[in-house]
């Protein structure tokens, strides 16, 4: 594997690109008259009922191979609905309502802050299979408003190839009986949602990707389309490199993670491609991989064996080291074949082995718990020469053991060597589920476009398309170009602007700017005093954007200094008929002219001396800095602040002193 | 892979924009681009549903999503490719296995087998039963089963020709030593015809099934594969010589009731659930491992097969009129004028009509018409003795139903017409229970539709059913 600090984006040729999904703000769902609102993941449901699904051909007469794997993997789906929420709709017992032309409308109006050239001009609803039991009805409605749309990150132009309004799939609660009970809520099931697809060849290294997630968010933000809360936005990622394959990390929630992710996932598929060639050099023919499975049960201490368990094994020729290579950190390619294998099958990850793992320092040995692996503690050096001897393993040869029962054991070792048959190619196409220390599990195939057809159930439906172009209007400034304009007028950075438009503060930073006030102290104001106070538990909610003007107002004059905002702005909460003069007299901030100062600077003055003196004696060498005239007007200055009750600006203060000394 | 020499054909289009594509040989499967302003659009073009809008485009675009362009005389179009789709099922290769049952599924259309019509956009009977193989392969397991297509037509298109046509078909299955039949049939109404064929069949052995779906066979959530997997254990196996119908027991994928086909109801437009057995409890219940459990006593046992024959005559100038409020006597006086031969009507309450029809039932009984009453609230039985007006019903001649629902009588009426017309024939054998579509004792377990207000009843709804299905260690 590559030393992670070592890998180069570029030369890999790291390409990515995001699909976001986003609800949207509307009255009900997409297809019913529902709420469209989530219920505590506490609540008991009201009601609970199972499905079992089955793929079905597509409009061109196929079957989507990823559709397939999912059949395979027998889900048997049990759901939580409420009544609050669901209506028999979500419960598949009967067809859709007229979809909501309120979100269909905003999937519109999304398009024209991304400026979409190809709209569509009538919606056809598609169906789009999900096998997993997340959605009811076994497919998802979706439909395209819009193609060929753009946005910017960090002035490289990002291609939006689709933007498509779908209803949300239900939440996972949890899953049982080696994963092939699926347990879903239906309260999320329905929900209008907005996916924007960039191009993923597009994007070239993961620091962009990461701001083209926000900047997405952004814009459903600042258009007012999306819904905000928790779990409202989740993003897939598309990531290949050179020589690889596009691979789609789904659950990406946790943004910060997007850099982590694109790194592992980069070290997987080089390190995949290193395997092919690897495979390449050793003249590997997946025409040797034969599924002859041979039962190997009585080779082990019986007693171990659960009951109804045989242990079954498979000879993989020319395999010898390669299934104990590192693709990801702390995970070997066995570990990822299992990986896929479990889910297909449901056989849990402690009961396949591969011939790698005989050594100590294998990579799931060194997991927490490798102790629950059945054959870390049952297989030994002997045993190891026994079961080589009775698979006709060979120098050079691998071999893998799974655990179960006869039926699980085929089928295990029977999707072990597909997998294994991949391994020529490289990187298989994927959609891995994002782990949280970086890498990623097999998931699915990644879904073709087999898996859509057409819904009968949703008539096509002619849009008003001077109605559709009309919501041009309702596009603002985006936040690219906002960026680049607060950039350039007042210095601010992107963490900036993206502060200023996830609290909605943009008017008012605008407003204030307008009249005249330093931007960066407005930013200060607006994005770091009111949260300050808000975690001392001042409710900002009463603060008015005139208030805060006041108060500014106020600094600019020199009626106080900018330290004591925060402190003003408290008051002004408290008692909000008070004027600013009025809170400055409470806090006892009174007014004060130059030639007070002169009254108090002797008295300043002379702390300070009695201050040195006492730090002259504590340390000698200080004198030398002391004596610098920069070091004392700002020591003389916060003294008279003090003094006067910050009731100048340090500016100042600090110009006074400095004439002070110098005079002198 | 565009070929020149082919004529292609903008199937479903119409008016300017056919013309159009006519001229430049673009049709249905070709991969055109078409520019519309600074739009650029890709796709292969898809055949257009009737009764929608002109002068609109259908493409399948890259990702697999259709959408619809509006063409005016400014876009450009030029084909790019060809591409033709076919709308099959793979053929899988059927090995039976000659120690199972022998059962025979005879299609009739409706949504157990159903595809996508690019004409209207709708879903429309056209897999043929040979493909439920591919779809459902556990049915190799269950029997040997021998789909047939006997014909292809939607439920509500059936008349009761196709009755006297469907039992003929499963009369020579049984010829043919059938250890069962399976009828797929269309949901809306599989009851008339079960009621019909109920009748027709004498000395039935062995059982008919009829089974369909309420969720069609064209998503992943059907019903349509449970079902079927069910029907055809019931066909093959169950110790049961009746018609019966095979559906969904509630909305999950957990078991099926076997309704005896008199007695059986649509009560739902769209559910899963939706057919129920009126004023009793099912025959029994299958579940989704095929366990059988009888929960009637009186279910008629298999017997000799070569005792089974058919009876298959009908009448079939018989209506159903809806007694309502303000209904006035001249749609009572059409139906004879029209020379219809038998009236079910369906009566309020105990099975009333109002006062002002009984000129009407006085016509009839002059010319001997027979006019049957059956109640509408669907449960319970008729009473013409308890009020007046019924007394003077029962006076005009009218033949009081009992229990017996509406579809039942109608399909029963229809059975008896055809073998007598004689006033007081008629009046016995409508009178008289035949295939249990009359029950003469009404359990209280036979009414039972919840509120939602019951004791323990949120208990019920959260709790699952039991399923043997799920086998951790397969």
């Amino acid at each position: 594997m590559l030393d992670p600090k070592e890998l180069d984006y570029k030369t890999l040729g790291f390409h990515a690109g995001l699909e976001v999904h986003h609800q949207i703000k509307s009255q009900r769902k997409l297809f019913c008259n529902c709420k469209p609102e989530m219920i505590k993941s506490t609540t008991e449901p009201d009601y609970r009922f199972e499905r079992y699904f089955r793929p079905v051909l597509g409009e061109m007469g196929d079957y989507d191979p990823g559709m397939l794997i999912e059949y395979e993997k027998g889900y048997r789906c049990i759901y939580h609905a409420f009544e609050e929420v669901d209506c028999i709709y979500e419960q598949d017992e009967m067809p859709p309502y007229w979809p909501d032309e309120e979100a269909i409308l905003k999937g519109y109006e999304l398009a024209h802050w991304f400026d979409c050239t190809a709209l569509v001009d009538e919606i056809i609803f598609a169906r789009k299979q999900y096998l997993d039991g997340s959605i009811t009805t076994g497919f998802q409605r979706t439909t395209i408003v819009s193609r060929d749309g753009f946005t910017y990150v960090n002035g490289k132009k990002i291609g939006i190839t689709n933007l498509t309004i779908e209803e949300d799939a239900a939440r996972r609660i949890k899953t049982e009986n080696y994963g092939r009970t699926v347990y879903y809520n239906l309260d999320r099931l329905g929900i209008p949602l907005v996916e924007v697809i960039t191009d993923h060849r597009d994007c070239d290294n993961p620091k962009d990707l990461l701001k083209l997630a926000e900047i997405i968010g952004l814009t459903l933000r600042l258009s007012g389309i999306g819904r905000r809360g928790i779990g409202s936005a989740r993003q897939d990622v598309n990531i290949s490199i050179l020589g690889g394959d596009r691979v789609e990390l789904k659950g990406v929630q946790d943004l910060s993670l997007i850099e982590k992710w694109c790194l592992h996932e980069c070290l997987r598929q080089d390190m995949l491609i290193k395997i092919a060639k690897m495979l390449k050099e050793r003249e590997f023919d997946i025409n040797e991989l034969e599924h002859t499975y041979f039962e190997l049960t009585d080779k082990f201490n019986a007693t171990n064996i659960p009951n109804n368990f045989i242990i079954m094994g498979i000879r993989l020729p020319k395999l010898d080291g390669v299934l104990g290579l590192e693709i990801q950190p702390r995970k070997d390619f066995g570990q990822d074949i299992f990986e896929k294998t479990a889910l297909i099958t449901g056989i849990i990850m402690k009961n396949m082995f591969h011939s790698d793992e005989i050594d100590s320092k294998a990579q799931r040995r060194q997991h927490k718990d490798a102790s629950n692996n059945f054959f870390f503690s049952n297989m030994s050096k002997e045993l190891d020469k026994e079961i080589r001897l009775a698979l006709n393993v060979k120098n050079g040869d691998s071999y893998a053991l799974v655990l179960g029962s006869q039926k699980w054991c085929i089928h295990g070792l029977k999707k072990i060597i597909e997998r294994i048959k991949m391994a020529p190619n490289g990187v298989p196409q994927e959609t891995r589920r994002a782990l949280i220390d970086g890498n990623s599990e097999f998931l699915r195939v990644i879904h073709g476009k087999d898996r859509l057809y057409p819904d009968t159930d949703t008539p096509i439906i002619d849009m008003d398309m001077d109605e559709v172009y009309a919501l041009k209007e309702k596009v603002g400034k985006r936040p690219w170009e906002i960026e680049k304009e607060y950039n350039e007028k007042y210095g601010l950075t992107f963490e900036h602007v993206k502060q200023l438009i996830r609290h909605n503060r943009l008017d008012d930073f605008e407003k204030l700017v307008k009249n005249g006030f330093n931007p960066k102290l407005v930013y200060k104001v607006l994005e770091e005093t009111l949260k300050t106070i808000k975690r001392k538990g001042t409710e900002i909610k009463n603060i008015s954007i005139e208030d805060i003007e006041e108060v500014l107002k106020g600094a600019q004059q020199g009626l106080f200094d900018n330290s004591v905002i925060p402190k003003i702005l408290k008051e002004k909460v408290k008692s909000s008929e008070k004027s600013i003069q009025q809170i400055l007299t409470g806090l006892n901030i009174k007014k004060i002219e130059v030639e007070e100062l002169e009254k108090i600077y002797p008295e300043a003055l002379d702390e300070y001396n009695k201050i040195q003196s006492i730090n002259n004696k504590k340390l000698n060498r200080s004198a030398i800095i002391q004596s610098q005239q920069h070091y004392k007007a700002n020591q003389i200055t916060g003294i008279l602040m003090r003094k006067i009750h910050r009731a100048l600006s340090g500016k100042i203060v600090y110009e006074f002193v400095r004439k002070q000394l110098e005079a002198k | 892979m565009t070929n020149e020499a082919e004529v292609r054909d903008p199937t479903g289009y119409k008016g300017a924009l056919r013309e159009w594509l006519l001229r430049k040989n673009i049709g249905v499967w070709s991969m055109v681009r078409v520019k519309k302003g600074n739009a650029i659009y890709e796709g292969v073009v898809l055949p257009r549903s009737e009764n929608t809008s002109e002068n609109y485009l259908v493409i399948k675009v890259d990702t697999g999503y259709n959408i619809g362009i509006y063409l005016t005389e400014e876009c450009t179009i030029e084909e790019i490719g060809f591409k033709k789709g076919e709308y099959k099922l793979p053929d899988v290769t059927v090995r039976m296995n000659k120690d199972l049952p022998k059962v025979t599924l005879l299609g009739t259309g409706g949504t157990v087998a159903s595809r996508l019509d690019y004409r209207t956009g709708a879903v429309l009977p056209a897999f043929t039963p040979q493909e439920l193989f591919s779809a459902v392969p556990e049915l190799m397991d269950i029997c040997q089963l021998t789909p047939k297509k006997i014909y292809g037509i939607l439920s509500e298109n059936f008349k009761p020709e196709f009755w006297v046509k469907t039992a003929q078909a499963v009369m020579k299955e049984f010829e043919n030593s059938a250890d069962g039949v399976i009828i797929g049939h269309g949901t809306d109404t599989m009851s008339f015809t079960s009621s019909y064929l109920s009748f027709a069949f004498q000395d039935l052995a062995a059982p008919i099934v009829f089974v369909g779906s309420q969720r069609s066979s064209d998503r992943p959530s059907s019903d349509g594969p449970l079902n079927i997997i069910n029907a055809s254990t019931i066909a093959g196996y169950a110790d049961l010589a009746e018609v019966v119908i095979c559906m969904h027991g509630n909305t999950n994928d957990t078991y099926n009731l076997i309704h005896r086909g008199t007695r059986v109801r649509k009560m739902h437009s769209s559910r899963r659930d939706a057919f129920r057995t009126i004023s009793d409890i099912p025959l029994g219940t299958i579940d989704a491992n095929q366990n059988i459990k009888f929960l009637k006593k009186d279910v008629k046992k298999r017997g000799k097969i070569e005792e089974t024959w058919l009876d298959a005559k009908m009448d079939e100038r018989v209506a159903i009129l809806y007694f309502y409020p303000g209904m006035d006597n001249d749609i009572l006086e059409s139906a004879i004028d029209n020379g219809y031969h038998g009236i079910i009507m369906i009566g309020t309450g105990l099975g009333h009509v109002s006062s002002y029809m009984f000129p009407a039932l006085d016509r009839a009984k002059e010319e001997e018409i027979p006019v049957a009453l059956v109640v509408e609230p669907l449960f319970g039985s008729t009473n013409l003795r308890v009020y007046e007006t019924g007394r003077d019903m029962l006076a005009r001649g009218v033949i009081e139903g009992g229990t017996m629902i509406p579809c039942a009588a109608y399909a029963k009426m229809i059975w008896v017409l055809g073998h007598t017309k004689d006033y007081n024939e008629v009046r016995k054998l409508m009178q008289t229970n035949l295939r249990g579509e009359m029950i003469t004792r009404e359990p209280n377990k036979g009414y039972l539709l919840f509120q939602g207000v019951e004791p323990g009843i949120d208990e019920m709804m959260r709790k699952l059913d039991p399923n043997p299905r799920f086998d951790a260690f397969r």
